[in-house]
């Protein structure tokens, strides 16, 4: 297993952090990736990546406005910027001790902390625990674009399952979700638009799954 | 939660003893409600369920089948068509979802888990008569929320209605969904007055041939019917289906008596067994009064009456009045030598004036009943005492089935039964009595069979006839009556009030609705039963009789039956003597 690293913890709280990395980084994790933190070696930290941001460093405003730019330029702007790409994280649960909540981490990581990747593995692992509590932080959050971040850690989540050779596991989360939601009509309507955009849902035929 | 709204492998489950669903809410009062976990065309309205709880089993009825959803948005919207079918399936599974109402009945005894320790000592104290056996009763809990309900199978049908193979079993009908035999106990059908109602084609003569069957089979008590349309005795073919069908002579030839009125009298064709004529002798004042409405009398009539029996005795005064001379007038010389009209000594006028009545009265009571007068069954000798020769068949288990032949109106109809039941009354009573004081043979019970009932059991009718006394309390003397009617609603309250079964096939008649139910519990949701039966093919069993109401499929009259009917018979026979002597 080759761990993965995304970048630096820049600040947190209890439900969600911030983590800083270069932007030329070739890993840049995908909106929806269930990433880790390790504070010690008994104690983990999960959070799914619900935003990623590019701040403006300044020289950006004027770079923009020249006409006709040099590619070594986009390129040198791109790798020595000063201000890091940022990387929202929402905390969904955590691993002590070997077993994992879905609970927020009772302690948040503290600055410049490790940010992973998880395994496909770990996913599978971390979404089969118990009964889909995870997406209780996702669904209480009012600012961010649930309905994406739903749809992207499906797709994401459901792949790794796949291959793991459980084809069922995004009809048990995505019935979990109405069973979560079902008195939020309009959310509901927009998880599930969203969720039939995926690649899980265009692609399969679904009554050979029933 | 997920699991049971999801609908897999349904076709796996066989239908018997499936869970269908689990309580949600409701009482005693509005019945009870309960979450469908099968797609909601699985289940009918009248469906017998189980709701096995603690220490009980409750039994009752589906009332009624609700579509819901958990926001009326999700119901509005086609969401098919917006939704992949996987995702629009499992969204409706978690929001759209079908509630049932049920009707508790019946609770039973089960006692603790037979798996647990206390099961043993629940049964110890059983046997040793600490506690009382384990029997029906009406409901008086109700199971707590979450309680699983099931679709009852044969078994809890049987332990309900009773076994077809147990003596005094009668299968009337099927349950609709699991075509479980469904018992009537015939013996004790017949304690206590009966009624088949439905609308005109709903098959009621058919279900009262196949209850009749069965009873004559039972041999525990005599039939007498009214055949007002000559249909139960001899053979006949159903004017719909064209299908032939076997009259109860037939079947029972050496046990079935067909009686025509009057003389060398034939029903459909076929000579009687036997000819009822009346004697002027037996006819009373009051088999008269009975006619009122017929034959529009006065309230002057009872006067009348009873001055002519004062006049010539109770036997006599019916064919002394028939004698005598409507109008007859006379000339004689008044003292003066003048010619003038009297009435003629044997004229009506004559006997009133010297009586002492109303001569006016007297002459239109006469023309009134000379009708009567003129019937061809009414005789001042009758070859035999046909009244006495039926009371003998009946008490010597015979079945009687009385024949109205070519006499199809309503005045025939009420006088002639109620002549012959004011007998019959008579005649039970006496025997009863004697039983009770001398302790002679016990009565035969008599089950009397009434057409149109309401003909005889109206409001107007029902106080003065014997049928109201045999409805109230000749149970006690070993006579009941089985009433078939269209119009339950015009049979008087207190003979619907006395009735132990009710049978009822498709009812649309407000007020009908309203007679078959009155006095029962549930009735607004058993109506509901009512209004949806299939005509021709579904009755709904009610009252005392049985257990607890149900809707069933009614037996099919035909070769089977008679072929299943006849394997109870005491003599084996081979299929094809059967078929043989049935004329298939
Ligand atoms: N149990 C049955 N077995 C076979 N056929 C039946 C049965 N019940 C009803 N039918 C069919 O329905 C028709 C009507 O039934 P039936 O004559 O008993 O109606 P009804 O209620 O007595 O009507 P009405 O009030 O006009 O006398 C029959 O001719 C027969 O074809
Ligand atoms: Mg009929």
């Amino acid at each position: 297993m080759t761990e993965i690293k995304i970048g630096r913890l820049l600040s947190s709280n209890s439900r969600q952090f911030l983590v800083g990395c270069r932007v030329a980084q070739a890993d840049i994790p995908a909106l929806g990736t269930l990433v880790r933190v390790n504070p010690q070696s008994n104690y983990a930290i999960f959070g799914l990546v619900y935003d990623l941001y590019i701040a403006d460093d300044g020289l950006v405003r004027q770079l923009a406005t020249v006409e006709e730019m040099d590619e070594s330029v986009i390129a040198d702007h791109r790798i020595n910027r000063s201000v890091p790409l940022e990387i929202r994280v929402l905390a969904v649960g955590y691993q002590e001790d070997g077993k994992i909540y879905h609970l927020l981490p009772p302690r948040p990581p503290l600055g410049l902390e490790l940010l992973w990747l998880c395994t496909d593995e770990e996913v599978v692992e971390f979404t089969n625990s118990g009964r889909f509590g995870y997406l209780r932080h996702i669904l209480r959050e009012q600012d961010i674009a649930m309905e994406e971040v739903l749809a992207a850690h499906l797709q994401l989540a459901e792949r790794a399952h796949r291959q793991a050779g459980d084809i069922h596991w995004s009809s048990r989360v995505v019935q979990e979700m109405i069973v979560l939601l079902r008195d939020d009509y309009t959310n509901l309507i927009r998880v599930l638009q969203s969720i039939a955009d995926t690649q899980v849902f265009s692609e399969n035929d679904w009554e050979n799954q029933l | 939660m997920i699991s049971e709204q999801t609908f897999t492998n349904d076709a796996l489950t066989p239908m018997e003893n499936r869970k269908i669903g689990y309580l949600i809410g409701g009482g005693l009062r509005e019945n009870l409600k309960a979450r469908l976990v099968i797609p909601s065309d699985q289940v009918q309205e009248g469906s017998f369920v189980m709701i096995p709880s603690g220490n009980w089993v409750y039994y009752g009825l589906v009332t009624d089948i609700q579509l819901g959803a958990t926001d009326a948005r999700f119901a509005d919207e086609e969401s098919e068509a917006r939704l992949p079918g996987e995702l629009a399936h499992w969204l409706h599974g978690q929001t759209l979802y079908t509630n049932l109402e049920i009707l508790p009945v019946l609770m039973l005894e089960r006692g603790p888990d037979p798996a647990s320790q206390a099961y043993q000592p629940w049964l110890e104290e059983i046997k040793s008569g600490r506690r009382s056996e384990p029997k029906m009763m009406p409901v008086k809990t109700i199971p707590p929320h979450h309680a699983d309900v099931f679709l009852a199978g044969e078994g809890e049908i049987a332990e309900i209605f009773g076994k077809p193979d147990q003596e005094g079993n009668f299968v009337v009908g099927y349950t609709r969904e699991g075509g479980h035999a469904v018992c009537l106990n015939l013996d004790r059908f017949v304690q206590r007055s009966a009624g088949i109602f439905g609308a005109t084609g709903s098959g009621k003569s058919f279900l009262t041939r196949i209850l009749m069957a069965g009873l004559i089979q039972r041999n525990r008590s005599s039939l007498l019917v009214f055949d007002m349309h000559n249909e139960y005795g001899y053979d006949d073919v159903a004017s719909d289906s064209g299908m032939k069908v076997n009259g109860l002579k037939t079947l029972f030839p050496a046990r079935v008596r067909v009686v025509g009125l009057g003389a060398n009298s034939m029903v459909r064709g076929t000579p009687a067994d036997f000819s009822l004529e009346i004697a002027m002798k037996d006819i009373r004042p009051i088999d008269i009064e009975l006619l009122s409405t017929e034959l529009n009398l006065k309230e002057t009539t009872p006067t009348t009456l009873e001055a002519l029996v004062a006049s010539f005795g109770p036997e006599n005064w019916f064919s002394k009045f028939k004698e005598m001379e409507n109008g007859a007038m006379v000339e004689t010389e008044d003292e003066r030598g003048r010619l003038k009209k009297i009435p003629a000594p044997s004229s009506v006028a004559a006997w009133a004036n010297q009586a002492g009545v109303n001569a006016m009265a007297a002459e239109g009571l006469h023309s009134k009943m000379s009708i009567l007068f003129h019937r061809g069954y009414i005789r001042e000798k009758p070859a035999a005492d046909g009244i006495g020769e039926i009371i003998k068949m009946l008490q010597n288990g015979m079945h009687v089935i009385l024949s109205f032949g070519d006499y199809e109106s309503d005045l025939d109809y009420l006088f002639v039964t109620n002549f012959l039941t004011r007998h019959i009354r008579e005649a039970w009573e006496a025997t009863t009595n004697q039983y009770r004081t001398k302790k002679l043979q016990e009565p035969r019970p008599l089950v009397i069979v009434v057409e149109e009932a309401h003909k005889i059991l109206n409001r107007q009718m029902a106080a003065q006839t014997s049928f109201n006394t045999i409805a109230r309390e000749l149970r006690k003397y070993y006579v009941t009556l089985l009433i078939v009617d269209q119009r339950p609603s015009q049979i008087y309250d207190e003979v619907m009030s006395q009735l132990g079964t009710r049978i009822s096939g498709w009812l649309g008649d407000e007020d009908d609705l309203r007679a078959v139910l009155a006095g029962l519990a549930g009735r607004d949701t058993l109506r509901g039963m009512l209004t949806h039966l299939q005509p021709k093919e579904e009755v709904l069993l009610l009252g005392w009789g049985v257990p607890m109401p149900i809707p069933i499929r009614s037996r099919r009259y035909d070769q089977r039956f008679w072929q299943e009917l006849m394997k109870g018979k005491s003599k084996p026979q081979s299929e094809e003597q059967i078929i043989a002597e049935l004329g298939f």
